[in-house]
């Protein structure tokens, strides 16, 4: 692994994927639409937890509320207890398979999910239909692609490799 | 020679893997503290209004350039329509203002009567706002809120309050502003109520907005006087929504005589989902305050009679 990635390339698919987020969506498509900022912050957290910390989750939790005008802090505090969960999961990945790494990212998108619908139906909000969860299901869909690309970009030697 | 050995373990590196500086858990906490506390200030504080404004703001550039896709797509499209479709399109437009003419010629002469009839019984004239024409950009992203953005904010002279109405009837209200655009709350959102009234008999009443959209209305009694086709008008009486647009229709009555009020679900006319065009009214102050500028002396004026009344 010569070639490691940088807090530049950290940074830049952060930005792309908040411009995904603000991506204008009408229409009945907007249920499916991933969570893309949470998909990137958790891939750069599994592969390089000395670039991206809690902290930067907390920030992009931050973006996300200020973006969708939802209450401040409440994606922050999500994202925050997502991010301490896979950090604390994060060595053991290198015994997982594929598909149990692709398992821990999905329940990690679904706790990301449940804990902000914890937070909204405390401030008062109606408890919504089961689509609620549609974005963690194309969230991992959207993983593999970013797995993909940022792979080939990151780590060029070990994808060629598989 | 163990003092050497020290002194090698010293000089090697660690690798950048397990260096934490804190540990996890101990930023874990502190984030979420700072999230809660977040929380708290934004909930009950409006200090930070003007942070989300001055970021939305600051969003636009990028706003704009996530824009230009769907704009593409969607300019290409008018391009492309068939010459049949505006064909159709024109007729059924020409006919509609064709109907419409003849309306407006009978409202014309019908709000002059109105007016004279009001002034010769002492009574307000009622003001026509004015409204300026807004695009909708895109849907609000936070799923739990029924909201809208449109393309005209504080630039543009729009402030939070402002009535929200399209061709059919009432819309909803301006919730949020900022910069290049605000955020447009539904008559179908949970956090909003508008003073109504039933068209056939004037009864007043309340409407709460609903999932599904629906509007809700409670607290009448059971055995109040309303019909499933009843149309609800705006009453006027909170001073935002102009009275007598169009609202809702009932189409659900369930009087139960166990329980004390009546449930009673209604449609919205307008066609909430369903827009990219929608037009913001003019706020009432704004306008009192634009008709008369020396308004100091009148509301002294103004002021005097209600004090010996109370």
């Amino acid at each position: 692994m010569q070639k490691t990635p940088n807090l530049l390339l950290v940074f830049g698919s952060l930005l792309f994927a908040l411009l995904c987020q603000l991506f204008p969506w009408t229409g009945q498509g907007i249920v499916f639409r991933p969570d893309f900022m949470l998909v990137v912050l958790l891939y750069w957290l599994l592969r390089a937890p000395y670039l991206c910390n809690v902290g930067a989750a907390w920030l992009v939790g931050a973006l996300v509320d200020l973006g969708a005008g939802s209450l401040l802090g409440q994606h922050a505090l999500a994202f925050t207890l997502t991010a301490y969960v896979a950090l604390s999961f994060q060595r053991r990945l290198v015994l997982f398979s594929e598909t149990q790494v692709l398992a821990f990212t999905f329940s990690l998108l679904v706790l990301a999910k449940f804990t902000v619908l914890i937070l909204k139906l405390l401030s008062g909000n109606e408890m919504p239909t089961w689509h609620y969860f549609w974005p963690a299901v194309t969230g991992i869909l959207f993983w593999l692609v970013i797995k993909f690309i940022l792979g080939a970009i990151a780590y060029p030697k070990s994808t060629e490799a598989n | 020679m163990l003092k050497g050995v020290h002194q090698k373990l010293e000089h090697q590196q660690t690798p950048a893997f397990f260096v934490h500086g804190f540990s996890v858990l101990s930023r874990m906490v502190f984030f979420c503290a700072l999230s809660i506390i977040l929380m708290a200030v934004d909930a009950k504080l409006n200090y930070l209004s003007q942070i989300r404004q001055a970021f939305i703001g600051g969003l636009h550039p990028i706003e704009r350039a996530a824009n230009i896709p769907g704009e593409l797509i969607r300019d290409s499209k008018k391009y492309f329509a068939s010459h049949n479709q505006l064909v159709q399109e024109n007729y059924i437009l020409k006919q509609q203002a064709f109907e419409n003419s003849v309306n407006l010629q009978r409202l014309n002469t019908l709000q002059a009567e109105n007016e004279h009839l009001r002034s010769l019984l002492g009574g307000d004239i009622p003001i026509h706002p004015r409204a300026v024409l807004a695009n909708i950009s895109h849907t609000g992203r936070d799923p739990f809120r029924n909201v809208v953005i449109v393309n005209r904010g504080s630039q543009h002279n729009i402030q939070a309050g402002q009535a929200v109405v399209d061709a059919k009837g009432v819309l909803g209200q301006v919730t949020r502003v900022y910069p290049f655009s605000s955020e447009v709350t539904m008559i179908t959102d949970k956090s909003l109520s508008i003073p109504v009234q039933v068209e056939r008999n004037q009864l007043r009443a309340i409407a709460f907005g609903q999932s599904g959209n629906t509007l809700d209305i409670p607290y009448l009694p059971t055995n109040v006087d309303i019909e499933i086709g009843d149309k609800l008008v705006t009453s006027g009486l909170d001073g935002i929504y102009p009275a007598g647009l169009a609202v809702a229709t009932v189409t659900k009555i369930d009087q139960d005589p166990e329980t004390q009020f009546a449930k009673i679900i209604s449609t919205p006319t307008a066609k909430v989902s369903h827009h990219l065009q929608l037009l913001i009214l003019e706020l009432p102050e704004y306008r009192e305050a634009e008709k008369k500028p020396p308004s100091k002396e009148t509301n002294k004026e103004e002021a005097k009679p209600d004090a010996k009344n109370s």
